[in-house]
């Protein structure tokens, strides 16, 4: 985890197309060590498709520049701004992938309890790492099961001739009040089960408590702890080779 | 059995206290006082109405609630001491009702862990017990899996072996079938009676089902908090009147039985009265009158061997005629070649309808069955156009429901539909404004609203003193009944409910469907029930539709559907318990009508059989 975090600061930090070039193969090569098929990967990036291609846009027409390609009316296409573009696009083309490559291999769980580990050294200033972890764990869980009670409410409603898809924002708004209120009130009866359910499986907090699968730095974590700064590094000696040049 | 004692309470007493806006305290005595005494590998089944402390009880039993007043002791530990409150949840887990909401992490293996880890335990322990939990309730295959993709009987499961995972001697369950269908019930309570023989583990389950209750070693009764009845299920079967006025069932074979002992009891003793008993008796010898049935039967099979002597001497079964299909009246909603794909061209693309075509005619009351995933739910979707068929139509009086978009709100005025748990719905600050939402929204002015709002919460039983009540401050039937009303209020032409019934104690699911039937008449209405219950189907439907994988497997009158028990069955429906009953007895040479359904017309019809000989 740290690793892509890493990974999407390197990746903000990279301006100029080597180092592009160079983020991209290396990605390739962690996508190819992962395993996981290349098809999925682009099927995430269908996703997010059309906020790529508003990115891209945005930053074509508004973006500050004096080497005019092209000018209609006000408009003016520069050159400085379709390279933004480009490198936008790319950049969260990059960013996409490489954050699905993290939750494509790695459970949720491993995921809350890599975050409770690495907050460890923050309990001592007094930040409940435990229990921000937990709170992550819970809400991954409740996600899909709210999203799918919310489905259902909605449904229910606009069987009682709700309507919440016509009228302006204020009606709108108001046509919410019949979904949102069921919701929290179920928000809160899961909750509260929830706090009893776990009450009962002598649930305490952080005392004592001791894990199925332990997070423990082995061969490979050093190993791609290490491939990982010296991606990091030749990404910032492209970066400054470029500028002096 | 060990004879060891497992829970023990002294005078127990339990009292919610809740403050309202204005500060004042009010109390509610949710336990008055009680005794019970349970030992180790005890099966122990509790039943009472919904307010009878059942629930309560359970808390107290995991500590999660302390006595107001007297004492618990759980594994001779007493629950008032803080120490000793992990031992005593440990040793005792404890299965709520609703399955999503009690499992924690986003992966089975990983909840199972939970308990265990919260212990302590080292983590190669840990992946042991999880191990053995999974294997031992059966879902070792789905160890991997996302608890919001299981079944409802499997996500019990899964709490089941997360409690297994600590190594407990007693599990409480909370009323955990309550919100699954026939199969799901079936799997949980297989699973929690191999757990009490194989294990010894003590199992005290909260129901309401009276089948769940039989299967028990001990029924113990509660009402307004206190004990009313403890004993075996024959000893507490057997007392059925004290169990009616409680509001509670009772197995129909110990009904029927109890009710032919009465009757033939009340005779013998006018009998005596007029003072010839000794001439009847000894000049008839198959009358009823000498009639002597076992005070303690349970199942179907018992109550079929009991009735064996008193067998009428008529000579052959005389299977009743089929009956003709209804004459088909005005159609009112045609669905025709009616197909539907969830997530259609993705790797989870599914089927929900294939090629479904069926009539509804006015005034009809039709009744869907089928398990979950049948496509019942999908169906009755389409109905008032909450989903757009992949293929196929919907005719509502001949014209197609999705042909004007603008058309789209009449069609949901028109064919209203409940939707399961149809309280978890209401959002206003009064039973009266909620119901007035959905004509409100229809356009009508408020006077109007009102009218039809009043008109439909009396009609689903919902009392004037109740109106401008917040909906949240109402029980769990009346909440179901004024969420009713608000579909009802719109006064459709079809109502349709999605399993009205479901999670109600045996008094509240009669209280609704005595109503809906009565909603036919005085609302000139064409009514649609989907349930699991048979008997619920069979007792109130002209027709009945059976789903299966998305098709339909039946679609006739009661009787010509519930004679295919053995294709029922094979889709894992079972016919009506009094059919079940008529069928044994005409097996046994009785020549009733094997054309039954409720358990008053079963009692006639052996009643009959008995006097007319």
């Amino acid at each position: 985890m740290v690793g892509v975090i890493a990974f999407i600061i390197v990746l903000f930090l990279v301006n100029n197309p080597f180092g592009y070039l160079f983020t991209l193969v290396c990605l390739l090569a962690a996508v190819k060590a992962s395993k996981v098929p290349f098809a999925l990967l682009l099927r995430g990036l269908k996703g997010i498709l059309s906020i790529l291609i508003f990115t891209a846009i945005l930053n074509v027409f508004f973006a500050p520049g004096n080497t005019v390609l092209f000018s209609f009316y006000k408009i003016r296409i520069t050159q400085e701004g379709l390279v933004l573009a480009g490198q936008m696009a790319l950049r969260l083309c990059l960013l996409i992938i490489g954050s699905s490559l993290l939750t494509l291999t790695t459970s949720p769980i491993q995921l809350t309890d890599a975050l409770e580990y690495l907050m460890k050294p923050l309990k001592k200033i007094g930040v409940p790492s435990h229990e921000i972890a937990m709170m992550m764990t819970i809400a991954l869980r409740f996600i899909p099961t709210l999203m799918e009670e919310m489905e259902k409410i909605m449904k229910a409603q606009t069987a009682r001739g709700a309507d919440f898809d016509t009228g302006g924002i204020i009606k709108k708004a108001k046509g919410l009040i019949p979904l949102l209120v069921p919701l929290f009130i179920s928000s809160f009866r899961r909750a509260d089960d929830l706090a009893q359910a776990m009450e009962a499986r002598c649930y305490r907090g952080d005392i004592n408590r001791t894990r199925m699968n332990e997070l423990k730095m082995k061969r490979p974590d050093y190993a791609t702890a290490l491939i990982l700064s010296v991606f990091a590094a030749c990404v910032i000696a492209i970066n400054i080779f470029f500028e002096l040049l | 059995m060990h004879n060891e004692e497992m829970i023990k309470t002294d005078k127990l007493v339990y009292k919610y206290i809740r403050i309202d806006e204005n500060n004042e305290e009010h109390s509610l005595t949710a336990l008055n006082g009680i005794d019970v005494h349970t030992r180790k590998g005890e099966f122990v089944a509790i039943l009472g109405r919904n307010g009878s402390g059942k629930s309560t009880l359970a808390k107290h039993i995991n500590a999660l609630l302390l006595p107001t007043k007297g004492a618990i002791w759980v594994n001779r530990f007493d629950t008032r001491e803080e120490a000793n409150t992990w031992e005593i949840r440990r040793k005792v887990g404890m299965v709520f009702q609703n399955p999503d909401n009690q499992l924690i992490a986003t992966i089975v293996e990983e909840d199972i862990a939970f308990g265990p880890e919260n212990l302590g335990m080292p983590s190669a322990m840990i992946r042991k017990s999880v191990d053995d939990a999974l294997t031992a309730v059966n879902m070792s295959a789905f160890s991997l899996s996302e608890p919001h993709k299981l079944s409802g009987g499997q996500k019990q499961r899964v709490a089941i072996a997360g409690i297994l995972a600590m190594k407990p001697n007693c599990i409480v369950l909370d009323e955990p079938t309550a919100m699954l269908d026939p199969s799901g019930r079936r799997e949980v309570i297989d699973t929690v009676l191999r757990l009490n023989k194989e294990d010894g583990i003590s199992i005290i389950l909260i129901t309401h089902f009276m089948e769940e209750a039989v299967r028990a070693n001990r029924v113990i009764v509660l009402d307004k908090g206190a004990v009313v009845l403890d004993g075996t299920p024959r000893q507490v079967f057997s007392r059925v009147e004290t169990m009616k006025g409680l509001h509670l069932d009772v197995p129909m074979a110990a009904e029927i039985s109890h009710r032919l002992a009465a009757e033939a009891h009340r005779t013998q003793n006018i009998e005596s009265v007029n003072g010839n008993a000794e001439h009847t008796r000894t000049s008839n010898e198959r009358s009823p009158r000498k009639f002597n049935l076992p005070d303690s039967v349970l199942t179907i099979d018992e109550l079929i061997t009991a009735l064996s002597p008193y067998r009428p001497q008529s000579h052959t079964a005389r299977p009743s005629p089929h009956e003709a299909p209804p004459p088909h009246r005005n159609p009112i909603l045609e669905v025709r070649h009616l197909t539907y794909v969830y997530n259609p061209s993705t790797v989870y693309e599914k089927k929900a309808l294939d090629d479904v075509s069926l009539t509804i005619c006015r005034g009809e009351f039709v009744g869907i069955i089928g398990h979950t995933g049948s496509g019942k739910s999908t169906l009755i979707q389409t109905f008032n156009a909450l989903l757009k068929p992949s293929r196929g139509d919907v005719l509502l009086n001949g014209e197609d429901i999705f042909a004007d978009k603008k058309k789209l709100r009449s069609v949901r005025q028109k064919v209203g539909l409940v939707f399961q748990y149809p309280e978890h719905q209401l959002f206003e600050m009064t039973v009266m404004k909620d119901v007035s939402f959905g004509p409100l929204s229809m356009g009508l002015s408020a006077s109007e609203a009102r009218e039809r709002a009043v008109q439909a919460l009396l009609a689903c039983g919902v009392t004037e003193d109740m109106f401008e009540k917040s909906p949240f401050d109402l029980s769990g039937g009346q909440k179901r009944r004024a969420a009713i009303a608000g579909v009802l209020a719109m006064q459709p032409k079809i109502l349709v409910l999605d399993e009205p019934t479901a999670g109600l104690d045996p008094r509240g699911r009669d209280g609704i469907l005595r109503r809906v039937k009565g909603m036919l008449k005085t609302f000139d209405m064409t009514v649609v029930l989907v349930s699991h219950s048979m008997e619920d189907v069979a007792a109130l439907a002209d027709r009945v539709i059976v789903m299966n994988d998305g098709r339909i497997a039946f679609n006739d009158v009661p009787q010509n559907v519930f004679c295919h028990h053995k294709e029922l069955e094979a889709i894992g429906l079972a016919s009506p318990q009094a059919a079940s009953l008529m069928r044994g007895l005409n097996a046994n040479g009785w020549a009733v009508d094997p054309n039954i359904f409720t358990a008053e017309d079963a009692y006639k019809a052996i009643h009959n059989a008995i006097t007319l000989s």
